[in-house]
């Protein structure tokens, strides 16, 4: 029996890194849950090519919380930074347009001003919204990682009586 | 699909499944309810809760208001491409005892995943290599279709996980004897 267990960190790191920085990118920040998601599905794959054995459902659900965790931390610091206030500064544009043009009250304007003004950001606030997105992208995480399992995680049974039971669906 | 693993038919497998889904569902109802209850405490002049609630889904979503559903006058706290994904989302999980029951795990076939996240991926590319602007309920649809495999991906994963903790850890490659090995993991 393959007792190999995964080294779930690089791959997240990696995977997480790449989500988190393109959710904070102007215009690509639209993607946004569809980035976590993408990032875990990637994290998956790089774990499955440095392990040797297959991959189960459960190894997509660590590598993938954990890579909505590294996503998470890399968009708080994003956000932090210029590229946080080019991507509200654009979303806050294209609401003000569509007000205008449409004659309907936005709610989340007001916020945006004060964010793009930079006077609505605290340090606790900033710590809150961390730990908030560092739960939602791990639920997405999970999702995107057990997706790269069934895409990338399957391999080919060891010489000898091919496993049963196993959680990975056959195609 | 495939057939069911071992796993699952292990004391206290079930239970698992039936309880990763529950706080599944719960959680789903309160995330949708969430994105339904900003726009009304807007429109209820609860301005400060509302935009608490906005600022949780801005993470998520880019909550442009032109693709936006309203209620009550105000736009919800996601997209209509997301709430679609999320509305999807619940209803995979509404079907996913009849279709998967709770005494097996398997994941979706690669190529029905592929196959239901084609009109999304083609509508996203499409817009975003600016050919075609789609209306918000086109955008709504496409996300329930991709959102109605999802739970059957995320349940799956996340009872494995519950059973392999109670079993103290995993099997790395699956055989009856291996799984029938009298452990108990209730």
């Amino acid at each position: 029996m393959n007792n190999e267990r995964p080294e779930y960190l690089v791959p997240a790191l990696i995977g997480g890194g790449v989500a988190g920085v393109l959710s904070g990118m102007p215009v690509l920040y639209c993607l946004c849950c569809l980035w976590i998601i993408a990032g875990a599905v990637l994290g998956t794959a790089i774990l499955a090519r440095n392990t040797s054995g297959p991959l189960t459902a459960g190894d997509g659900a660590i590598s993938g919380a954990l890579t909505g965790i590294v996503a998470a931390i890399v968009f708080t610091v994003l956000e932090m930074s210029p590229l946080g206030a080019l991507n509200r500064n654009f979303v806050l544009r294209l609401a003000e347009r569509w007000a205008q043009a449409s004659g309907q009250s936005v709610p989340q304007l007001a916020q945006l001003r004060q964010l793009g003004a930079g006077t609505g950001r605290t340090l606790p606030a900033l710590i809150l919204g961390l730990f908030i997105s560092a739960a939602i992208f791990a639920v997405l995480g999970i999702l995107g990682g057990v997706i790269g399992v069934s895409l990338f995680g399957k391999k080919k049974p060891p010489a000898g009586p091919p496993p049963q039971g196993s959680t990975n669906a056959t195609v | 699909m495939s057939n069911g693993t071992p796993l699952a038919s292990r004391p206290g497998g079930r239970r698992a499944i039936i309880r990763v889904y529950a706080f599944t569902i719960a959680g789903t109802l309160g995330w949708l309810a969430a994105i339904f209850l900003a726009p009304y405490l807007q429109s209820r002049a609860a301005g400060r809760a509302a935009a608490v609630l906005y600022a949780l889904f801005a993470p998520v979503c880019h909550q442009i208001p032109g693709r936006s559903f309203f209620f009550r006058g105000f736009p919800l706290a996601v997209c209509g491409r997301c709430l679609g994904i999320y509305a999807g989302f619940l209803g995979g999980l509404a079907l996913y005892p009849f279709l998967r029951g709770f005494s097996r795990l398997a994941l979706p076939p690669t190529r029905l995943f592929l196959a239901l996240s084609l009109p999304i991926g083609i509508d996203g590319a499409g817009e975003g290599l600016r050919l075609w602007s789609t209306p918000i309920g086109l955008r709504f649809a496409t996300g329930i279709v991709w959102g109605l495999l999802l739970p059957f991906f995320f349940v799956t994963g996340v009872s494995e996980l519950l059973i392999w903790r109670r079993a103290g850890g995993p099997a790395r490659v699956a055989s009856p004897l291996e799984h029938g090995n009298g452990k108990n993991v209730e």
